[in-house]
């Protein structure tokens, strides 16, 4: 982070200025040798960072011909073989159900019975794919276009190439077959100027075919740069313009990854909202994303954040998809962590590995206009935790008739009006379509004539619960404004009466 | 709320007190208010967190290590002022885990001020310092340089309020020879040669945190050098070195740690360039400290 690697080198900076300037890391994205099919709407990235050693997996949801496939990605250095590797697309699954935006069911207790159900929960799932190619190489002279390195690693064919100029670099890569837009020629430009190498993904069909795959994998790559950033730059270039979805999972030693060139935002969080939901869940969040994003367009999107520390025993709460274990970190490139070699005592543990990690999923809506910079990110020793949690309180399904019911149905109506309000809030939906959701117990509520039962029970306040956190926040609020204001005109007055005398 | 400000009021006529020359008298009065404005601004509209635990630990340990020092070397009580901005000035840059780290941080910005000092002139920036040795020292701080974004209302906001503020304590030109150097150097490395559009660049330079600095933390005019061109040279210098973090190591708020490890260098350049010292009630920045009577 702000850390210096060789502080008395810096100290001479001054003259400095024509120093070289180091390579930095890099992973952009895709370009068609098609035309329009390989618009990648939404793509899903891994990046660990360890000192300067940053692991990048991408993963993207590329559905069209696997000949189709083209990706171009800036890495700072040439990759030898072993820093390449294909890998499964489970892992990208299984992280993104473990962070995704979760649900939270919680069932009413019976007023009349105190009989209670507890909450399950459910997650959302978020589309992901895999991404796809080919592989071809043509005579470079003319290009100003040197072929670092070639290699068939899976079933993809990779070149990494180093270019003199963007000119040359474009004709290159039209002339094998890439599909360049005009766009992208200011963006090599930069790349190439940066002392960037340009590793690039074609799919060999062959070895695809051998493989038995359908769909095509993600790709891997590690390398040590001083720098931690993603280049979407050379995504956008590809795109119609439009925006495009990124989720990027970080794994870290110490704690939360945040964009130091762009505001890094929460999404909306521990709202109560309507039953009726369930069964639309996904397109509730993707609404309330599309919401939140319109209100900043220059923003990434904080969606998760967790200690997966080997030491916390609370690895998700509650928990949307398995926490990730030994084999899937080792898969996702956290090569710090070590398997926990005292297996007897593996059953009171929760993990598996012994390490120090850090896991921030963000999501980022980008385009040309909001997203003029590649995202350059930091590690901060923030071990604040968060996750996208929505709560669902179930009220009681068959008719209640004692004395509490009344009260009980009063207050579902109450609360029932205020989860329609939240919903219009989150997602902009009309909730006046919603109308018999918050009526359906109102005879009950006000007219209905119930029977008066003497052991009858105080229905449970479980909603109640963010109401109370609200309202002990704002009392602090306006005790710490007070707090401020009283400190204030106390010194100004001290420093004050100090000068008369 | 209201009858806060009607007593405050009240209290100021009934002494004679005009409240917009109070404000006037002394420009450390308009840049508490111009701070907590953006402080306001960040929680109300940007969506910052508003965490009280941070904000009373700050401004509590800032006050009273203000007080303890005042009482044993000096007794200057107006440096309380100093010490409110060095608050607010932590509060709006700095992020810690734990609340000792914003003690420790608050207590070294405002003891640095009576140990970095010569012929009792402190060279530290004390805001600068003390988040310097937080994020160094208990490795539990850091800075978000992303948390403003960048918006053209904000380039208007912090950069008007902030002309106010430089041009009132007459240090203007440590801003714009700071912004110049930097902005030009930037432009020239990202947009010439590199070849970046041209909204590059302008996201960079309208990010809040850099306008900040350079409105607010660079212009502290105790810390900075006396002469015009002693000031001009420093900010210059400050400029590159920061440029050639961020862009050479790639140091994130590369500013905040130029402008630390340059700050010793007030001291030679108010060697070699002989000047009177600022003084912040003084209408003439060239009245010797001890015969300056306060304003109001």
């Amino acid at each position: 982070m702000y850390r210096f690697k060789n502080a008395p080198k810096l100290l001479l900076a001054i003259a400095l200025l024509m120093a070289n300037e180091r390579a930095y890391a890099f992973c952009g994205f895709y370009v068609a040798k098609a035309d329009a099919k390989l618009f990648n709407k939404s793509s899903q990235v891994i990046i660990t960072r360890n000192g300067e050693r940053q692991v990048i997996t991408m993963s993207n949801d590329f559905d069209g011909d696997a000949k189709d496939f083209a990706m171009v990605v800036p890495v700072p250095v040439v990759l030898k073989k072993e820093d390449i590797k294909v890998v499964d697309q489970s892992i990208f699954d299984k992280l993104d159900a473990y962070s995704g935006p979760r649900l939270v069911e919680y069932h009413d207790q019976n007023p009349c019975d105190m009989r209670r159900y507890m909450a399950e929960s459910m997650m959302l799932k978020s589309s992901s794919r895999v991404m796809d190619d080919i592989a071809p190489s043509q005579g470079l002279e003319n290009y100003k276009v040197k072929i670092e390195a070639s290699y068939t690693i899976g079933e993809y064919d990779i070149l990494i190439l180093s270019a003199e100029e963007s000119g040359g670099l474009k004709s290159w890569l039209l002339a094998n077959g890439y599909k360049i837009p005009d766009k992208a020629e200011e963006v090599l430009d930069p790349y190439i100027k940066s002392n960037l190498k340009f590793f690039v993904v074609k799919v060999n069909l062959g070895e695809q075919k051998k493989a038995g795959l359908n769909k095509l994998r993600p790709i891997q790559i590690a390398f040590n740069s001083p720098k931690f950033m993603l280049p979407i730059r050379l995504g956008m270039a590809n795109s119609d313009g439009s925006a495009q979805d990124l989720i990027i999972y970080a794994f870290t030693q110490k704690g939360r990854v945040e964009t130091t060139n762009y505001k890094t935002l929460k999404i909306p969080t521990d709202a109560n909202i309507p039953e009726f939901l369930k069964p639309k869940f996904g397109q509730f969040y993707k609404d309330l994303f599309e919401v939140t994003y319109k209100k900043d367009r220059q923003a990434t999107y904080l969606e998760y954040a967790w200690n997966l520390n080997s030491n916390n025993y609370t690895h998700c709460d509650p928990c949307a998809g398995n926490p990730p274990k030994f084999n899937e970190f080792k898969e996702a490139g956290v090569e710090w962590v070590t398997a926990y070699q005292n297996q007897e005592q593996y059953s009171s543990r929760i993990s598996d590995y012994d390490g120090e990690v850090f896991f921030t999923r963000l999501h980022v809506r980008y385009d040309r206009q909001n997203f003029p910079q590649d995202l350059i990110f930091q590690e901060t020793p923030n071990q604040d935790q968060f996750q996208g949690r929505y709560i669902m309180q179930h009220a009681i399904k068959e008719k209640i008739t004692c004395e509490s019911a009344k009260e009980y149905y009063g207050q579902v109506n109450a609360r029932r009006k205020k989860e329609l309000m939240t919903l219009n809030t989150l997602t902009g939906w009309d909730v006046s379509l919603y109308g018999s959701y918050q009526n359906e117990f109102a005879n009950y509520a006000s007219g209905s004539k119930t029977e008066v039962k003497t052991n009858s029970v105080k229905p449970k306040k479980s909603t109640k619960k963010s109401v109370k956190t609200v309202k002990n926040k704002s009392d602090l609020t306006s005790w710490g404004i007070g707090l401020l204001l009283f400190i204030l005109s106390i010194s100004l007055f001290i420093s004050r009466r100090r000068i008369r005398e | 709320m209201e009858n806060i400000f009607s007593c405050i009021l009240g209290h100021m006529k009934t002494k004679e007190i005009d409240p917009i020359q109070f404000l006037l008298a002394d420009a450390r009065h308009l840049q508490i208010l111009f701070l907590s404005a953006f402080l306001y601004y960040g929680i109300r509209y940007i969506g910052w967190e508003a965490d009280w635990q941070k904000f009373i630990t700050i401004f509590s340990t800032s006050l009273f290590s203000q007080l303890l020092f005042c009482k044993i070397f000096n007794k200057d009580y107006s440096a309380l002022k100093s010490a409110l901005i060095t608050s607010l000035g932590l509060c709006l840059l700095l992020k810690a885990n734990h609340v000792y780290t914003y003690a420790f941080a608050s207590f070294v910005a405002i003891a640095s001020k009576f140990i970095f000092q010569i012929q009792k002139k402190h060279f530290y920036n004390p805001a600068n310092i003390g988040i310097v040795a937080a994020i160094v020292l208990t490795g539990d701080a850091w800075i978000s340089p992303g948390q403003w974004g960048s918006t053209a209302i904000l380039i208007f906001l912090v950069g008007s309020l902030g002309v106010a503020v430089v041009t009132k304590v007459e240090k203007f030109d440590t801003t714009l020879g700071f912004m110049l150097v930097f902005f030009g150097l930037e432009f020239y490395r990202n947009v010439v040669y590199k070849g970046w559009p041209f909204d590059f660049f302008l996201h960079q330079i309208s990010n809040g945190s850099i306008l900040l600095f350079s409105f607010f933390m660079i212009t502290d005019p105790v810390s900075t050098p006396n002469s015009k061109l002693g000031r001009l040279i420093w900010a210059a210098c400050i400029a590159v070195l920061a440029f050639y973090l961020a862009n050479f190591q790639f140091v994130n708020a590369a500013p905040v740690w130029a402008l630390f490890f340059l700050s010793p260098l007030t001291i030679l350049f108010d060697k070699l360039f002989k000047e009177n010292r600022f003084n912040w009630r003084s209408k003439n920045p060239l009245q010797p400290i001890s015969n300056t009577l306060p304003t109001i």
